[in-house]
């Protein structure tokens, strides 16, 4: 990463001898409504510090998107660049960090990132920026935003935590859980499952104990020992990078044994599966862990070219292809392709012109042609189509409030650290859940 | 009550790993006067060339000696190289803390592409689990409290009965005097370099050792809980810090036996402010193995 940043170092009096030239020259390659020049798209999000784990997730998406939409001709000639833009996960760092990412680069299209950790202080200055973003934050106050450039294709927390819930009572091949401990971390994001799922598991009879963490701690010996004399079935968790060390004081306590544990789709991640591994071997984590994450095919012509650009990017970002079955590096990757048919389709340069296209490209409209790949929906657009676009992640479906949702799918991880899918919760089983919860 | 006496034992585990860091950290302030927030980096720095070594296939506790001597060096070219120059030019002591925290971020970023974001552990992070009536503790944890102990009443020999110490001492009471008195100043801070470097570099294997797993980002929190423990002894004190990782290792186990476990912290840092409140100078100040001798 320290290279991609010399590099940068490097690059930015380049362009900005190469912005001095096209003054000099007059603008090239302008198409239109487009403009010229290349389009960035800004990963903010975290890079250092406790979750620095989630921002190379979200670099990867852009990545990978990039020559999608770079090999077929651009945004109307212009070339999409990547760029990160590090909030280090804490909300002091990240307003600056944006503000920063806006006043420097005009040649914004779009904005990926902004997880829980810093959501709430980035969104509303993007938005004034009327720059769209993506955004990979569960936060409820998201849940009606008001806020127009927002989207959000994954969705709020609470359904992680019903997903968990319904593993208990409807996932298939396990003993009955009848305790359960909550052990979360003491941050915003992870905190918002306690309730939903505390909720959810006591309508269904079971008895459920709260054991939050201090995130970044050095040891929980005193917080296992509380946990172990509950004597849980199954432990429900989301305590990134406290994880390895948790779950390692649980087995050594526990004379060498693991409890089941059931994680939130964040914890679909190569770093928290290497985390969780390191302390408490590969085979602990076959055997024991389960997890919930979004409904994702892992096939297609979409994801086909996702994986594919994902191998290519690792000549500039070496763990690139690690994120191939992570799903906001699959939900990124379509967001960024979405606003680059939604600026071809308006024909716009200008935010607020293309941005509720996005909307319009990712839901369709009656009689719109589907379509997987950039490519696809540039020839579709340029035929005089209206397009719908289901993407690496699958369809899409944005209510009024921008936030798009889908169902979860029960898995565990095999041991080379791939999702393997054992069940899936019918929208009946969800609804029920999330009757259960009752927020 | 067995699920206090079972934190009064995790207590002594913490305690132990929080003195090791938190000697080391005072001693750099009380000899040559220098707050230095890159503890923490060198500390994590120390843990990961333990960890190369230990996958190399050579015991941690080997490799541990590697991390410590590794973290001599590494302290001693950081403040021959950096601290010294800004020291020797008369940069206040404001100066030299903003100094060292750009080390610290260079240091963390410096090392970030080469190991990575992802955790990693030691090949010898589980041991044999041995039950005491309620108090539980693997040997890996028995033998650093041992460690800790031993490296305590060393710093203290050192400290009281050696002509470096003695030397030491000077030097902290008052540099300009030890130094007309014969005493080879800079030479004694070098050794203290290597020393509390040492100390550092041992810190950093033993915590993450203790932590199972770390990353490059443990090294803010080794520091925070090493400088609390430091300055709730008083700073530059190595006795008070012994003190200060004895008061905190317990109070953020104990009150997490008793207490909402995501308080810890609060409860042991709320006591940091009360102690800085009625005694500013720290426990210890007073009193402390770097007076001046006789």
């Amino acid at each position: 990463m320290a290279g991609g940043r010399w590099r940068r170092l490097l690059t930015v009096p380049s362009v900005g001898l190469l912005l001095v030239l096209a003054g000099c020259g007059g603008s090239s390659g302008s198409t239109g409504g487009l403009g010229s020049g290349d389009l960035l798209v800004g990963v903010l999000a975290p890079f250092s510090g406790a979750d620095a784990n989630l921002g190379p997730a979200y670099y990867a998406a852009c990545l990978a998107a990039a020559p999608a939409i770079n090999n077929n001709g651009g945004v109307g000639g212009r070339h999409i660049t990547c760029q990160k833009f590090d909030t280090r996960g804490e909300p002091a760092d990240a307003a600056p960090a944006a503000n920063q990412m806006i006043a420097s680069n005009s040649n914004l299209m779009a904005v990926v990132g902004c997880t829980s950790d810093e959501a709430s202080a980035v969104a509303p200055i993007v938005d004034k920026a009327h720059i769209p973003m993506f955004c990979m934050t569960g936060q409820s106050e998201f849940n009606k935003t008001k806020l127009p450039y927002f989207h959000r294709l994954v969705p709020a927390d609470i359904f992680d935590a019903y997903g968990m819930v319904g593993w208990v009572i409807y996932g298939p091949s396990h003993p009955a859980w009848n305790k359960v401990a909550l052990v979360f971390g003491d941050d915003i994001g992870s905190q918002s499952f306690v309730q939903p799922a505390t909720n959810a598991l006591q309508h269904f009879g079971k008895t459920v104990k709260n054991f939050p963490i201090h995130l970044g701690a050095s040891s929980f010996r005193t917080e296992v020992q509380s946990m172990l004399a509950f004597k849980p079935d199954v432990i429900f968790t989301e305590a990134l990078g406290s994880a390895g060390t948790y779950l390692g004081e649980v087995k050594e306590l526990n004379g060498g044994q693991t409890i089941p544990f059931i994680g939130t789709s964040a914890t679909i991640d190569p770093a928290w599966f290497k985390d969780v591994t390191s302390t408490i071997s590969v085979n602990d984590v076959v055997q024991f862990y389960r997890g919930v994450d979004l409904g994702y095919t892992f096939s297609g012509t979409a994801y086909d070219e996702f994986k594919a650009n994902l191998q290519t990017a690792a000549s500039t970002f070496a763990n690139a292809p690690k994120y191939g079955q992570r799903g906001s590096t699959l939900h990124l990757y379509d967001g960024i392709i979405m606003t680059a048919l939604a600026m071809v389709a308006t024909n716009s340069k200008d935010p607020t012109v293309y941005n509720p296209k996005i909307k319009e490209i990712a839901n369709g409209t009656s009689g719109a042609t589907v379509v997987h790949t950039y490519k696809e929906g540039l020839d579709a657009l340029h035929a005089g189509k209206s397009i719908r676009y289901t993407g690496a992640a699958g369809q899409n479906n944005f209510d009024q409030y921008n936030n798009s949702q889908s169902g979860y799918i029960l898995v565990k991880y095999d041991a080379q650290g791939g999702e393997v899918q054992l069940a899936s919760l019918t929208p009946e089983q969800t609804k029920k859940l999330s009757d259960a919860g009752g927020l | 009550m067995s699920l206090l006496i079972a934190a009064f034992g995790f207590g002594l585990v913490s305690m132990s790993v929080i003195a090791l860091a938190a000697v080391g950290f005072t001693m750099q302030f009380g000899i040559t006067n220098m707050i230095n927030l890159a503890y923490g980096e060198v500390m994590i720095a120390s843990a990961y060339l333990a960890y190369y070594v230990n996958q190399a296939g050579v015991s941690i506790w080997i490799a541990m000696l590697g991390g410590a001597a590794f973290g001599a060096v590494f302290s001693f070219l950081i403040n021959r190289f950096v601290y010294a120059p800004f020291q020797r030019k008369g940069t206040a002591l404001l100066g030299m803390v903003i100094v060292s925290l750009a080390v610290s971020l260079m240091i963390a970023n410096g090392m970030l592409p080469i190991v990575g974001y992802f955790s990693v552990a030691y090949r010898e992070r589980f041991s044999h689990l041995l039950r005491i009536g309620a108090i539980a503790l693997t040997v890996n944890q028995i033998v650093i409290i041992v460690l800790a102990v031993a490296v305590m009443l060393a710093i203290h020999a050192l400290l009281r009965y050696t002509r470096l110490g003695k030397a030491m001492r000077a030097t902290a009471a008052n540099p300009t005097l030890a130094r007309n008195c014969g005493i080879p100043t800079q030479r004694v801070i070098d050794v203290v370099w290597l020393i509390t470097g040492g100390l550092c570099g041992l810190a950093g294997v033993v915590a993450a050792l203790d932590s199972d797993s770390f990353t490059i980002a443990s090294g803010a929190g080794f520091l925070i809980t090493a400088l609390a423990a430091a300055v709730l002894g008083g700073a530059g004190q190595p006795y008070g810090a012994m003190l200060g990782a004895v008061i905190i290792g317990l109070i953020t186990e104990l009150s997490a036996a008793v207490w909402a476990p995501d308080y810890k912290q609060v409860v042991a840092f709320g006591i940091l402010v009360l102690v800085m409140l009625l005694r500013p100078q720290g426990l210890l100040a007073k009193r402390g193995a770097l007076a001046a001798a006789g």
